[in-house]
């Protein structure tokens, strides 16, 4: 079933011979998410740790399959939205119920303001800003962690300039080993995939750096 | 024929599997025997520890009444949204849910003893706006207030609004739970539509209903004082005990061998989001709301109920479901894994419907001090009621908790051994099986 493609300048995988791109990775094309489901769990199985799985939709217990790990994002949040608290406790108590004097950035000085007969430190009044914080502070690392941690924003990817992947969003189902993997072996790589019984397998260079 | 179910769905299908049989005989028969001895037990206790005219036992028994009342209304809100949007994942989950909404259809029974208080002329004892005269003599300064309120809080209409509410209830209950056994008998995709349709209407007849029973059965305990956003209070209070008990109903329906191969940790997950997002965090919210509106703005009528809460004993209270009610279960259930592990989401859970209790009991109990309408001094009440106590250590709540939620649990344990435990036919059981959350 498999229409085996060339793998064009097979051989330079890793090294920069002149005229020749870069190897980035191989990627091998499957037809059905259950396909995909085999083949992810024995590329785990053979070692195999700069890789991925990109599909046209998301495919249940294809992290599993995959072995991918819990993210830490969730404890980074929950330290921002405690951050958020607690500054915004102590700005608002340093604010508006203290006298002395700290330095921040300039010298500053607290102001006690008496507000309809309120004890000047008094929660309930500054538990609208503190929880407002923590949710600002919650959901902006959480957005910002979550594209730094995918490694975006990014304007290409050398899967991008790929023809065949393109089917990628529409009905094809792709496993992508990266020449970065300390267990890539030039043409024993493609190998393996192919014993994954992909419709095809196939190199995809590195995209040409500007002159 | 097939309905499109795979071989592996149909076998968890099996009458075995979906059937609670005689396995909860034990147990109903054990809730039977504490609710008649709870309920008896309190009677009995009432003469010696109710208080005057037995005030505490005829509050205990609405506190808990409110408490098995909000179970049923948690669990129909559950229903209806999942109609209005189509939920597919919670079809394994939702029979249980039809089934502790369908109590609904019987609870005004529990209302029955105000009927009698009405009819001997006593319900003036719980409710102040009940006897006027009574609250002429005793409260004057209250009394003007109450006065001006007289054409919402008066006794016929009272008894109409309650009739309209437990029938609007029942009616809700018994449409989805008919209809969802339909669909489970025949599999018929016009039953769902139809369903589904209503759920609109179902919801705003659900939040109008809730909102006034609140204001009547809780609100009006303290007739001169009022909050808009005390309807909300009640159905975040709802959603807590509803989503609570649908829980630990799975969860022991699968701990009996039930249910297995049809709710997995992706729907427990999911119903503790939604005990997290609407009975911890959502509850706490509206708490909060309404707290903060009243200490900030400082206007004597509306302090005057917090100050009930915050003398004597109360701050305990007060404190405990402040801890007990939020930041606790917060820090407890806002991971993922407490919410799919089931022993520690059924101690969660366990945990929401005991504070849920304390909640009702902190709502019902108190009474706001009757000096206060005239007083120039708060300070002067809240010494003279330095040492208020607040029942808590009352054998009556222990009775009466047992009597009424073993009636409850009984009744409960009747309607999951009539019917089949999930919509064998519903055209989406297949996808809520496979769920994930991703």
């Amino acid at each position: 079933m498999s229409t085996l493609v060339t793998t064009p300048r097979e051989s330079t995988g890793g090294s920069g011979v002149p005229g020749h791109r870069r190897v980035y990775g191989v990627i091998a094309e499957f037809e059905t998410p259950g396909a995909i489901l085999k083949a992810a769990e024995q590329v785990r199985l053979a070692g195999y740790r700069w890789w991925d799985c990109c599909t046209p939709f998301p495919v249940h217990g294809l992290d599993k399959a995959m072995g991918v790990k819990n993210t830490i994002l969730p404890w980074l949040v929950f330290g921002a939205g405690a951050t958020g608290t607690t500054v915004a406790f102590l700005l608002q108590s340093f604010t508006n119920s203290f006298d002395f004097t700290i330095w921040a950035m300039v010298w500053v000085t607290g102001y006690p303001f008496l507000i309809s007969g309120k004890p000047l430190l008094s929660l309930p009044a500054f538990i609208p800003v503190m929880f407002e914080l923590t949710i600002l502070l919650a959901a902006t690392s959480c957005f910002g962690l979550m594209f730094l941690f995918n490694g975006l924003p990014r304007h290409s990817h050398p899967l991008l300039a790929n023809d065949r992947f393109r089917r990628v969003t529409n009905d094809r189902f792709f496993v992508v080993i990266e020449t970065r993997d300390p267990r890539y072996r030039p043409g024993h790589t493609e190998e393996f995939l192919r014993s994954l019984g992909p419709v095809a397998v196939e190199a995809v260079e590195e995209e040409p750096c500007p002159e | 024929m097939s309905h499109g179910h795979s071989a592996a769905l149909e076998a968890h299908l099996d009458t075995a599997n979906i059937r609670l049989g005689g396995a909860g005989l034990k147990a109903r028969r054990l809730a039977l025997a504490a609710g008649v001895v709870g309920i008896g037990a309190s009677v009995l206790l009432g003469g010696a520890y109710g208080g005057e005219h037995g005030i505490f036992l005829i509050k205990s028994w609405l506190q808990v009444f409110l408490l098995v009342l909000s179970a049923s209304l948690g669990a129909l809100f559950f229903v209806i949204i999942q109609h209005l949007t189509h939920a597919g994942w919670s079809v394994t989950v939702r029979r249980p849910a039809e089934l502790i909404a369908s109590n609904l259809t019987w609870i005004w029974v529990l209302f029955l003893p105000f009927v009698v208080m009405a009819a001997t002329g006593k319900l003036g004892v719980l409710f102040p706006w009940a006897d006027l005269e009574h609250l002429k003599a005793h409260a004057p300064g209250e009394y003007d207030l109450v006065v001006a309120k007289s054409a919402f809080l008066n006794q016929p209409f009272f008894w109409i609004r309650a009739a309209v509410y437990f029938l609007v209830w029942a009616l809700l209950a018994r449409f989805y739970l008919k209809g969802s056994l339909e669909v489970g008998e025949t599999g018929n995709v016009a039953v769902e539509a139809r369903l589904s349709k209503w759920a609109g209407p179902s919801a705003i007849l659900f939040g109008l209903t809730t909102s006034f029973a609140a204001f009547d059965w809780i609100m009006s305990l303290s007739p001169g004082w009022f909050s808009t956003m005390f309807g909300v209070y009640f159905f975040a209070a709802c959603a807590t005990t509803g989503f609570s008990t649908i829980i630990i109903c799975c969860l022991l329906l699968q701990r009996s061998g039930r249910l297995q191969g049809l709710v997995s940790a992706e729907h427990y997950q999911d119903l503790g989001k939604l005990l997290f997002g609407f009975g911890i965090v959502f509850w706490a919210y509206i708490a909060f709301s309404q707290y903060m509106l009243i200490w900030y703005a400082n206007i004597p009528e509306e302090t005057g109920w917090y100050l009930a809460r915050q003398i004597g004993n109360w701050p305990y209270v007060s404190l405990a479901l402040l801890f007990g009610h939020f930041v606790i279960p917060f820090l407890g259930l806002i991971s993922k894994w407490p919410k799919r592990m089931p022993q520690f989401l059924m101690l969660g859970a366990l945990w929401m419907i005991a504070f849920a209790w304390v909640d009702f009991f902190w709502l019902v109990m108190p009474t706001i001090p009757h000096e206060l309408a005239e007083a120039a001094d708060y300070m002067a009440i809240v010494e003279a009621y330095r040492d208020a106590p607040t029942g808590i250590f009352n054998p009556i709540n222990l009775t009466m908790t047992m009597g009424l939620v073993g009636i409850y649990a009984w009744a409960t344990l009747n309607r999951l051994e009539r019917y089949p435990l999930v919509c064998r036919r519903d055209p989406w059981l297949q996808n809520a099986v496979a769920f994930e959350n991703m």
